[in-house]
């Protein structure tokens, strides 16, 4: 307690030093929290972003189908599927879908696209068609052949809300599957791949076309907690027979998952970058003004005061310092993210950017984790107080009487 | 008439070993014997996969090995669905659709129908003579054993080809499809020979992909009817055909 | 005259001993500065290598600096929408003095397929020659020869097309295709090399054909659908572009940018990313300087009061100061430099290896070994950011002397 009254008295009757080591520690703490929660929450966004578009959290497909998207490798009894992730804890929603290549003719020219049969009532909450409507309307349950088209595929068809398309196509029983349906609404979810060759048609009505009652391609559930995934996904494998696999998104969208993990590596590489150059700074201040006070501190010893109890007092005051400004800069630094949480930072520039390695985000959030914005403020704790121990321990070395006649 | 002149010839001649026949000149007959001037079929085709079982009949015209129809009569749900090809090119039609659409290039790989057999196995003139050399590999008192080796130019994806050729006929028993690495990847029966209209022909034909990724597939085409070398009216060819000849 | 040689001596001469004297915390600046700099080169370099590498790719293996189509090719792509009149192109761009290579091609979407597999593709008919020069695709070879053999009837896949097709070396792909006779065309080709760009769309459909194969196959008389352009220097990519442009009116010119506006995009955030950076470790950096700057000063302010005292100007004092920040700076800086440089160098040669996150780089087109690049102007800029860094932390210390009127703290304690 005594050193602890000891330290704050010191860190009072030096303004100077203490208004700069709060200054610049704080500044740093604000600046990592603000910048891992940016980086944090622009991956999470564009992950999110490409998880939650199409591909879903969590899918269940037949044990070879990813390997070989064929026919042979269909979901056979969605029914019983349906009732065992409707009894399992933890699901939010969860659907069918049937995947499908079929060609549109528009004049004589074939297109080919992919033709998904969807229950649209789950699939509202599975993915982010619905909410990427931008002209007519999306699907209902009771819908015959009203197709739910990408925009881009319909420019490259030259059709329109309320014209009508012909496709043909495979039935699961390897028919012919060919019908006209009318287009009742253009979706546009920003990846140009997705919205340039892809279709929806409600299940039930697909199903008479395709031959597919009760079969899928896909079994899309999304979990009640995102974060909870990997639970669930592990806890559907041990229900499923062993014909089918359960696999969260980072299985199904590896490449994205690691793509992320390298722009943080090369995101801390440059706030490491920044540290070095802060923890020197702070190395020098905490020198300086140490040294500034060798004649006090020699008289210190003089008068009796052990090297510990010296060193204790220069520890303490170092600490309070560090603690009060990882507190401060925390406080603005997490302010800053939480602002920037609420009210996204907008890139309308990158767009293009984005969109060219199927990221749909113009928008980035920051995430809002307190867990990591204590970590990044123990972290910062930690740094300022190795940068002060060095001149603190230096400092200590001298001899009472060559402390007091240092210039 | 011609070839049964050709056949009546062969049983003439007895066999002797300095007029031992090539592997050319089989493969020559067996193309001869498979493919009249014109044919006029009448086929039931099943395709069987792990999962399902379908049967489709269809009634195909055609002249030599360019130019063919098919009408597509049973199930009702694709009845009136026609086929056209002309050398290179084919289209369909859907009446469903009332639409005539061309097959692109892309799709040349895709089943035709669900079957075993792809698109581009109905549009290559698969002339044997043309892109393989042919060994005669061995013989025996019921046939022949013949090894098809593509010429490296030749477009075709197979490494070889192994063909069993009934003496008596001069029809394939069996065709084995292999790929570069010498795995087998499919397999094509010819049985049940029988006299269509004076000529012999196989009346049933079963393709087995071979590959694991394929178990429990098979194709067999059952040839219900058959007419040769009768003229065929020349409008069937052409891309009209395709709506006039739906119905 | 006389004096100020006499004065830089003895300027020099104070300010080292007066650094030599605060020894620790010399050391100390200088290691901030040497550090901060090598960090900040290495990520410049590291940076701008791995989308350097990616533009590259780009321009090597697809675009060129210019892409030259017929009108119309790029929005709907057609084997009909032919640049007929090469011969005149070629006979324009080979005497132009910019101009260090042009290649031409013909374009054609394609399927590709063996006994097992079959695939979209794209195919390329190229000179292989014309090409090798054009972008040393030799570099890009992963597996076989960069040749098409007798009878042109070899084939260069893309890597990740011959890994879906699992075709290697030896084997045989045949490609369908329309022609311009609207027919489809096949033809048949042995696998003799496999290349990786990093350029996803080579990488995943390309095969590099014969270009007079190419042209029998898809039954093309003359002409080609697009011609590549490599200048000596991407300064001078407008003024062609708009020379081209005036020339042939038939014929649409694009630069890079234009094909993947993407890449600039990255580009101009990369270096906007580095500016931010060096700005903020510099302003940190001189704050340091600052601090330890002005308690040297404060600490001799009696010093200086004696030598006001005896006549020598502020002039000269000021000197001092600046010279002792000047020799900070300058070792900070070469140090830096030289660690910076050494390590630069390294991974120039050497490369980073991120192998560990290939699927991860694939999907962004990046190289999974990533190797640095290193420009003059680096050390130009470090060396500006140090000197402005070090002169503005001396300002206020010596506004701060100035102030404190140094001859009557004399007679202070």
């Amino acid at each position: 307690m005594m050193v602890a009254a000891i330290a704050w008295r010191n860190i009072r009757a030096n303004k100077k030093r203490s208004i700069v080591t709060v200054a610049l520690i704080s500044l740093t703490t604000a600046l990592l929290v603000y910048s891992s929660a940016f980086m944090d929450g622009s991956h999470n966004k564009m992950i999110q972003a490409a998880v939650e578009i199409y591909p879903g959290y969590l899918q269940i497909t037949q044990r070879d189908f990813r390997d070989n998207p064929s026919y042979d490798n269909l979901i056979l009894d969605t029914g019983a599927l349906h009732r065992l992730v409707e009894k399992t804890a933890g699901v939010a929603a969860h659907g069918a879908r049937f995947e499908t290549f079929v060609l549109y003719a528009a004049r004589e020219k074939a297109v080919g696209a992919m033709l998904t049969g969807i229950e649209p009532e789950p699939e509202k909450l599975l993915s982010r068609l619905h909410s990427s409507l931008v002209k007519g309307r999306y699907l209902t349950k009771d819908d015959t052949n009203a197709l739910y088209m990408g925009v881009e595929l319909a420019k490259r068809l030259k059709v329109d809300v309320g014209d009508t398309l012909s496709f043909i196509g495979n039935g699961a029983d390897y028919s012919f599957a060919a019908d006209r349906v009318e287009v009742v609404g253009l979706f546009k979810t920003g990846l140009f791949d997705f919205d340039g060759g892809a279709t929806f048609l409600n299940k039930p009505y697909f199903d008479q076309m395709m031959a597919s009652t009760d079969l899928a391609t896909h079994y899309v559930v999304l979990p009640r907690q995102p974060a909870a995934v990997e639970e669930l996904a592990a806890g559907l494998r041990q229900q499923l027979s062993r014909d089918y696999r359960a696999e969260s998104w980072r299985q199904t969208m590896g490449g994205l998952v690691e793509a992320m993990e390298v722009d943080s590596i090369f995101g801390y590489i440059t706030l490491g970058i920044i540290f070095i150059v802060i923890f020197f700074v702070i190395m020098i201040y905490t020198l300086l003004t140490v040294f500034s006070r060798i004649r006090e501190i020699g008289i210190l010893r003089a008068i009796g005061t052990t090297p510990g109890q010296v060193l204790a007092m220069l520890l303490g005051e170092s600490m309070i310092l560090s603690l009060l400004s990882v507190c401060l800069g925390g406080l603005i630094g997490g302010a800053l993210a939480y602002y920037f949480y609420l009210n996204p930072m907008e890139f309308p520039s990158y767009e293009e950017q984005f969109k060219q390695y199927g990221l749909a985000v113009t928008s980035m959030p920051c995430a809002f984790e307190p867990l990591t914005i204590l970590r990044d403020m123990a972290i910062m704790f930690l740094l300022s107080l190795l940068s002060g121990l060095y001149p603190i321990v230096k400092v200590n070395r001298y001899q009472p009487v060559e402390a007091m006649h240092h210039v | 008439m011609r070839l049964f002149m050709v056949i009546m010839l062969l049983f003439l001649l007895p066999p002797q070993a300095g007029a031992a026949i090539t592997a050319a000149e089989i493969i020559k007959k067996v193309e001869d014997n498979l493919n009249g001037e014109t044919a006029r079929l009448a086929i039931a085709m099943t395709v069987k996969t792990s999962r399902t079982q379908r049967t489709v009949r269809l009634e195909s015209f055609s002249i030599g090995t360019d130019k063919s129809f098919i009408r597509i009569a049973y199930p009702k749900k694709d009845e009136g669905i026609t086929f056209l090809k002309v050398d290179k090119q084919m289209w369909q039609y859907v009446p469903r659709i009332e639409k005539i659409i061309k097959i692109p290039a892309s799709m040349m790989q895709q089943s035709w129908m669900g079957s075993d057999f792809s698109n581009d196995d109905l549009i290559k003139e698969s002339s044997i003579s043309k892109d393989y050399d042919a060994n005669l590999l061995g013989e025996d008192g019921s046939g022949f054993s013949l090894e098809l080796i593509p010429h490296p130019e030749a477009p075709v994806v197979w490494g070889k080809i192994i063909m069993g050729v009934s003496r008596s006929s001069f029809l394939p028993t069996e065709v084995d499809y292999f790929d570069e690495e010498g795995v087998l990847v499919r397999t094509l029966y010819y049985r049940e020979v029988q006299r269509f209209a004076g000529r012999l022909y196989p009346s049933l034909w079963v393709m087995e992909p071979k590959t694991p990724d394929k178990a429990g597939h098979q194709t067999i085409v059952r040839v219900e009817a058959a007419e040769f070398d009768q003229p065929i009216d020349p409008e069937y060819f052409t891309k009209r055909a395709l709506k006039r000849f739906s119905k | 005259m006389f004096r100020s040689t006499g004065s830089g001596l003895l300027v020099a001469r104070i300010a080292w001993a007066s650094l030599l004297r605060r020894r620790t915390r010399t050391v100390l600046v200088v290691l901030m500065i040497a550090m901060s700099l090598w960090g900040l080169l290495f990520m410049q370099g590291l940076y701008e290598g791995m989308y350097e590498q990616m533009i590259d790719n780009a321009i090597r293996s697809g675009s060129g600096h210019l892409t030259i189509y017929a009108k119309g090719y790029r929005l709907e792509p057609d084997i009909k929408k032919l640049i007929t009149n090469i011969e005149e192109v070629a006979r324009f761009l080979a005497k132009d003095q910019r101009v260090a290579s042009v290649v031409s091609r013909i374009n054609q979407e394609a399927l590709a397929a063996t006994a097992n597999y079959s695939r979209n593709a794209k195919v390329l008919g190229v000179e292989l020659g014309a090409e090798q020069k054009h972008g040393r695709l030799a570099d890009y070879l992963r597996q076989g020869e960069l040749a098409f053999g007798p009878k042109a009837r070899g084939a260069v896949v893309g890597s990740g097309l011959a890994k879906k097709l699992k075709i290697s070396l030896g084997h045989k792909l045949v490609l369908s295709a329309q022609a311009t006779d609207n027919e489809v065309s096949a033809i048949a080709l042995k696998v003799r090399g496999i290349i990786k760009t990093n350029n996803l769309a080579i990488d995943d459909g390309a095969v590099f054909i014969d270009q007079a194969k190419a042209a029998e196959f898809l039954g093309i008389g003359a002409g080609v659908t697009q011609v590549c352009v490599i200048l000596h220097s991407e300064e001078e990519m407008v003024p062609l572009q708009q020379a081209l442009r005036q020339k042939f009116t038939d014929l649409e010119v694009f630069r890079w940018d234009e094909l993947y506006p993407a890449l600039m995009q990255s580009r101009v955030m990369m270096e906007g990313f580095s500016y931010v950076t060096y700005l903020l470790v510099f302003a940190v950096a001189a704050l340091g300087i600052f601090g330890v700057i002005l308690v040297s000063i404060l600490e001799r302010i009696r010093e200086f009061g004696i030598m006001l005292a005896i006549g020598t100007e502020f002039a000269l004092i000021r000197k001092i100061v600046l010279f002792e920040s000047f020799i900070i700076g300058f070792l900070g800086y070469l140090s830096g430099s030289l660690l910076g440089g050494l390590t630069l160098n390294y991974f120039r040669v050497h490369g980073l290896d991120l192998t560990a996150f290939s699927e991860g780089l694939d999907a962004f087109g990046l190289d999974a070994i990533m190797y640095s690049i290193i420009k003059p102007d680096y050390f130009v800029t470090a060396f500006l950011a140090v000197l402005l860094a070090t002169i503005l932390s001396v300002i206020f210390p010596l506004r701060v002397l100035k102030k404190a009127r140094p001859i009557e703290a004399i007679t202070k304690l």
